[in-house]
């Protein structure tokens, strides 16, 4: 059992290492994390998932911008990669796979900054992720919601002239299955837009996802928290 | 009553010299459904062909009286050149815009074919210019994706991004040869005989890029850019801009161009009176969804922001409400007899 003092050391290199995106240390203490017994749930949520709240509020404070945001997310990564193999089933009731997402973005639009930000939001989350690229025929969600029973469908657009294929995926979908959770991301998508066509959340912009992503997962971590207190 | 004609009016406006009215026009795609429906073609289809290019444009501008004619409508045409590929939906159902299915993801792999000016589709934009200067009944605009931009059509952005922070060098020297392309094809354009041309670094603002970011990477290409074309040059810019219109300034263009992000009242008190500002309203939000009642007042807005003309922050999205778009026109010769901060009336 790994003593207080260093589950803070290995924590804090674990935040550190993402807001400086430095990926050799992110891999040095989530290795080190593993070989010393610290719960791999603790060192993603109070480690990886906290410096990304951090690269959030530096975010808003425009101190970091896209860039960097992809730098810190390639040292998240880095450290999921090693830990969330190693997730204990019950570990604090937290490390089970929260549910399923299928995310992509829709045919017309090959960006992808901002629906791989969502992704990392989920992954970080433990849901298991059905990610179905860029360019991706709009049919292809609904079908692959069918066949993974996935409860989320994240659905991304960059351009204004792509967006409108947004609204006949959620009609695809609802039409099946209306109690499908389904989120819109991109530039061109407003709360308006996402009322419209039908969808129950949204994030406007790549830098808005990752606000999005990190509230979400600030609120994982407060989950993890409570039930671990129980 | 207008009493210019529209190719006269838009080259009076950008040499700042009194016109009879504000133009109705843009430096972006301006091609209707009503226009592709007229022709009896699906929207597909206007991208591979000389004729449909122009004559969609020039159809556009007659339904609506507007005053100039802007081809291409998509972004791919260098990218395909450049042997990236296109991929224009032809099967799919409504209006999809051509993509570029496959990028560069290093940059030893960047080939550029130093012939790709007469490869796929660019002598087929060229023959569209041809086609429109030769009607000569409006001002024929020409655009080109600013370098930033255009190496992310032509190489993952996601890589390019990161590079600047951790493969500075390299990105530096993608962004050159994006550069000299910017200008071999801009000057193309205008040796063809466009009447202005604008270079669109849409994926710059700061939504992307720090203000810091934004003057080591992109100003000083811009500023190269526009140092070796020939006036009337437009610098358009989408997303987050308040920031850097000084910078966006001091890059040598003759007018700058900004989406419905940009705080057009605020820009105009920083920038002054001197340069022309474009701008800045939503075409979807406008044109497609909004009720055509309320369009008035969001053009009204533009003008009294200080924008010189009223131009759509992006290409119209063509299934635009025929009523909406009228509204637009109608504004514009409205309010626009009046002199704006950077141009007069005769």
């Amino acid at each position: 059992m790994v003593s207080e003092e260093r589950r803070k050391e290995i924590l804090d290199n674990l935040s550190e290492g993402v807001v400086e995106y430095e990926e050799d240390r992110v891999v040095e203490y989530a290795t080190a994390a593993l070989e010393e017994g610290l719960d791999p749930f603790d060192a993603i949520m109070n480690g990886l998932a906290a410096g990304m709240e951090i690269v959030g509020d530096l975010y808003d404070r425009q101190e970091y911008f896209v860039p960097e945001i992809l730098m810190c997310a390639d040292a998240l990564y880095k450290g999921l990669d090693i830990l969330k193999p190693h997730l204990k089933k019950d570990s604090n009731g937290a490390g089970k796979p929260k549910g399923q997402v299928v995310i992509g973005t829709v045919q017309g639009d090959v960006h992808d900054i901002g629906k791989n930000l969502i992704k990392m939001m989920f992954d970080v989350g433990g849901f298991t992720v059905h990610d179905l690229g860029r360019d991706v025929p709009l049919e292809k969600f609904a079908e692959e919601q069918l066949r993974t029973d996935s409860e989320i469908v994240a659905l991304s657009a960059m351009m204004t002239t792509t967006m409108m294929g947004m609204k006949k995926v959620i009609a695809m979908i609802k039409e099946k299955n209306p109690d499908v959770a389904i989120m819109l991301g991109g530039a061109p998508v407003t709360k308006d837009v996402a009322k419209l066509f039908g969808a129950d959340g949204y994030a406007e912009s790549a830098g808005n996802a990752v606000q999005e992503a990190i509230k979400m997962i600030g609120q994982l971590r407060k989950l993890g928290e409570e039930a671990a207190q129980n | 009553m207008p009493e210019m004609t529209p190719r006269e009016r838009v080259k009076r406006f950008f040499k700042r010299e009194p016109i009879d009215t504000m133009p109705v026009f843009s430096g972006m795609g301006m091609v209707t459904i009503q226009a592709i429906d007229k022709m009896g073609i699906r929207f597909a289809e206007v991208h591979g062909s000389p004729d449909y290019l122009a004559d969609s444009a020039s159809t556009s501008s007659d339904i609506y009286g507007f005053d100039s004619v802007v081809v291409p409508y998509d972004m791919c045409t260098i990218p395909e050149a450049m042997g990236r590929g296109c991929t224009v939906y032809a099967d799919a159902e409504g209006i999809l815009y051509p993509t570029v299915p496959s990028k560069w993801d290093n940059y030893e792999s960047i080939e550029i074919d130093p012939d790709y000016a007469a490869k796929a589709r660019m002598p087929v934009v060229e023959d569209a210019f041809k086609k429109l200067i030769a009607d000569g009944k409006y001002a024929v605009g020409s655009w080109v994706l600013g370098p930033f931009t255009l190496g992310g059509q032509v190489f993952e952005l996601d890589v390019l991004l990161k590079g600047i922070k951790k493969e500075k060098e390299k990105v530096e020297g993608f962004m050159e040869k994006m550069t000299d392309v910017v200008i071999d094809v801009a000057k193309r354009y205008q040796a063809l005989g466009t009447d202005y041309i604008t270079i669109r670094e849409m994926g710059s603002g700061t939504d992307l890029l720090s203000p810091r970011m934004w003057k080591q990477l992109i100003q000083p290409y811009l500023r190269k850019i526009f140092a070796e074309l020939e006036s009337p040059k437009i610098l358009h810019i989408c997303g987050g801009t308040d920031l850097i219109v000084d910078l966006m300034n001091d890059c040598g263009a003759d007018a700058l161009s900004f989406d419905q992000k940009n705080t057009l009242a605020e820009t105009r008190k920083k920038i002054g009176d001197e340069v022309i500002l474009l701008g800045n309203f939503d075409p979807y939000g406008t044109f497609c969804t909004m009720d055509a009642s309320e369009v008035e007042g969001v053009i009204k807005g533009c003008i009294d922001a200080g924008v010189d003309a009223v131009w759509p922050g992006c290409d119209l999205w063509p299934e635009v409400k025929k009523e909406n778009v009228e509204m637009w026109v109608k504004t514009v010769r409205k309010y626009g007899i009046r002199p704006t901060p950077a141009v007069g009336r005769v």
